[in-house]
């Protein structure tokens, strides 16, 4: 699903976010991507979604080379995409069912359609209850929700998570994390960037760890920190 | 705690399509009023943002089209004061009625004459007792008439005055032919620099006003920076994100297009009416003269520079 081939990304700053960096993640796996602040995390996931483009080496997505994708080709490989963000990203003045339905429209799914799968992505996450609600009157865990439902209303082959669970307490965290590991059950690809070392260490998933932009570990049912 | 996922409902769309796939007709009729209903959504959603915008274009556009309406009445204002400007040839003694109409002839055939007439000798002593304000009397006290006959001229450009004097003093039966030189150089000069202010005044407003319109666009657009990433995160394509806020920026351009039209033409009319009572002599254009114009500019200015400040602000947003 994603092949990093000696990747590396420098900015113009002269900060090497990644060097020489080769991964492969299979299509239905689930990884945690580990590391301190600044160590190329987040950078890895903007190469996946081509915010950003390698300075060296090539990045494939979904067969896709995301490195040479023409920009008028972009949004159609984020529509493969699902991506939850740490800071959540809610349009705070439109209703729960909206924010779940806005990847949708802007994305010029059939109107039909819309509203049979915001309920189900809703749903999905436990919030079909909560459809009418503002974001504002929902706990951070269930606006977090509301995120995930957001990514995967399009039915995204590949599930991006930046820092899902940085900003929830720890049982909205069990509960985001859950969720992502339900949904790739059914077969998703799932990438976690996190902090947070407990989680990590009781699903015992596939972990990556970089540090200053280079791979140090990759174990396939590892834990945060390496094993003394 | 366990958590199930169901599978979704079928969905038509294919997600997968690629942009080398020309889209049907039905997509683009449904982009195309999804476009539509999110410009008109994004109005609703943001109106006190988009009415402070209005407010502060229909102040910007009020002004340019205040300065536009000074700058033609300036430009009108030049004109006939140039338009006063007067040459006189007076004639020969002695030449006969048809020597006055072929020497008239050969002035009118002057490329820059805007106008010649005959004054003969018994009009002009006429014109000078009224203008001594005594009747008849002046004529009593004359043992002849001394005035001679003149042809008055006048001309298409007062810049051209003088040349036009020259090669009217060279037509056979001109005895001498006269024009306030000084005043003539000096109201040429007033009336270029009339000109140049009046063009400066409308294009150094027209320009505070275009950016002060481009600004608050851009403002109306960064204030909705979250909702463009987001569009943009998800895969809309830059032309479905572009198209509702050049929408929204010129239906805001329109509107305040709107305002003004009504500010400019309720007030320039109100003016022009106290103007033609109080200062009868103060040379205002004509309502109808100059506000079709005016109105004209104020609204190609609001629409276009709304779609273009949307556009400018979208730019740095949608870097890919």
């Amino acid at each position: 699903m994603i092949q990093f081939d000696g990747v590396g990304k420098h900015y113009p700053t002269g900060v090497a976010a990644l060097q020489d960096v080769t991964l492969r993640i299979e299509s239905g796996e689930f990884v945690f991507l580990v590391g301190p602040t600044g160590s190329g995390k987040s950078t890895f996931l903007k190469l996946v979604q081509r915010i950003e483009r390698p300075t060296s080496g090539r990045v494939m997505v979904d067969g896709v080379n995301v490195g040479a994708l023409p920009p008028a080709d972009v949004p159609y490989l984020r529509r493969r995409l699902g991506v939850v963000f740490q800071e959540f990203k809610l349009l705070v003045d439109r209703s729960v069912a909206d924010n779940v339905a806005f990847a949708m429209r802007v994305t010029g799914v059939d109107p039909i359609e819309i509203a049979p799968r915001v309920h189900w992505a809703l749903e999905v996450v436990g919030l079909a209850g909560r459809a009418a609600d503002l974001p504002a009157g929902l706990s951070g865990g269930e606006q977090q929700r509301v995120g995930v439902a957001r990514a995967i209303v399009n039915l995204p082959r590949l599930l991006l998570a930046d820092e899902p669970t940085g900003n929830l307490d720890p049982e909205a965290a069990w509960e985001i994390m859950h969720l992502l590991s339900a949904i790739n059950l059914r077969g998703t690809t799932v990438v976690v960037t996190t902090h947070n070392p407990t989680l990590v260490d009781i699903l015992r998933r596939r972990v990556v760890a970089l540090n200053g932009g280079r791979i140090i570990r990759d174990e396939h049912r590892g834990l945060y920190a390496a094993a003394r | 705690m366990s958590i199930e996922v169901s599978t979704p409902p079928r969905v038509e769309a294919d997600l997968s399509r690629s942009r080398a796939e020309a889209p049907p007709r039905w997509a683009r009729e449904r982009v195309a009023r999804a476009i539509l209903h999110d410009a008109l959504d994004g109005l609703r959603r943001n109106g006190l943002m988009a009415a402070a915008a209005i407010s502060t274009i229909v102040v910007a556009l009020a002004v340019a089209g205040g300065g536009i309406l000074a700058s033609a009445n300036l430009m009108h204002l030049a004109s006939i004061l140039e338009g006063q400007v007067e040459i006189v040839a007076f004639l020969r003694d002695g030449l006969s009625p048809a020597d006055h109409e072929r020497v008239l002839a050969a002035v009118r055939a002057l490329s820059s004459v805007r106008s010649a007439t005959v004054v003969n000798k018994t009009a002009a002593l006429r014109r000078l007792q009224r203008s001594f304000g005594t009747p008849s009397s002046m004529s009593d006290l004359l043992p002849s008439n001394p005035l001679p006959d003149s042809i008055e001229v006048r001309v298409v450009d007062a810049r051209q005055v003088r040349a036009v004097a020259g090669m009217v003093g060279r037509i056979s039966g001109v005895e001498e032919v006269v024009f306030g030189t000084p005043v003539v150089d000096r109201l040429v000069a007033l009336t270029r620099a009339v000109r140049a202010g009046g063009t400066a005044l409308a294009a150094l407003l027209a320009a505070a006003s275009l950016l002060i319109i481009v600004n608050t666009i851009r403002m109306t657009v960064a204030a909705r920076r979250q909702e463009i990433e987001i569009m943009s995160l998800v895969g809309a394509t830059p032309g479905f994100i572009r198209g509702p806020f050049m929408l929204e920026g010129a239906l805001q351009g329109a509107a305040a297009a709107a305002l003004t039209t009504v500010l400019l033409v309720a007030g320039y009319a109100s003016l022009a009416a106290r103007v033609s009572t109080s200062l009868p002599f103060l040379p205002l254009l004509a309502p109808a003269a100059v506000l079709p114009a005016a109105v004209a500019i104020v609204w190609i200015l609001a629409t276009a520079v709304g779609i273009g400040g949307s556009m400018i602000g979208l730019r740095r947003y949608l870097r890919a």
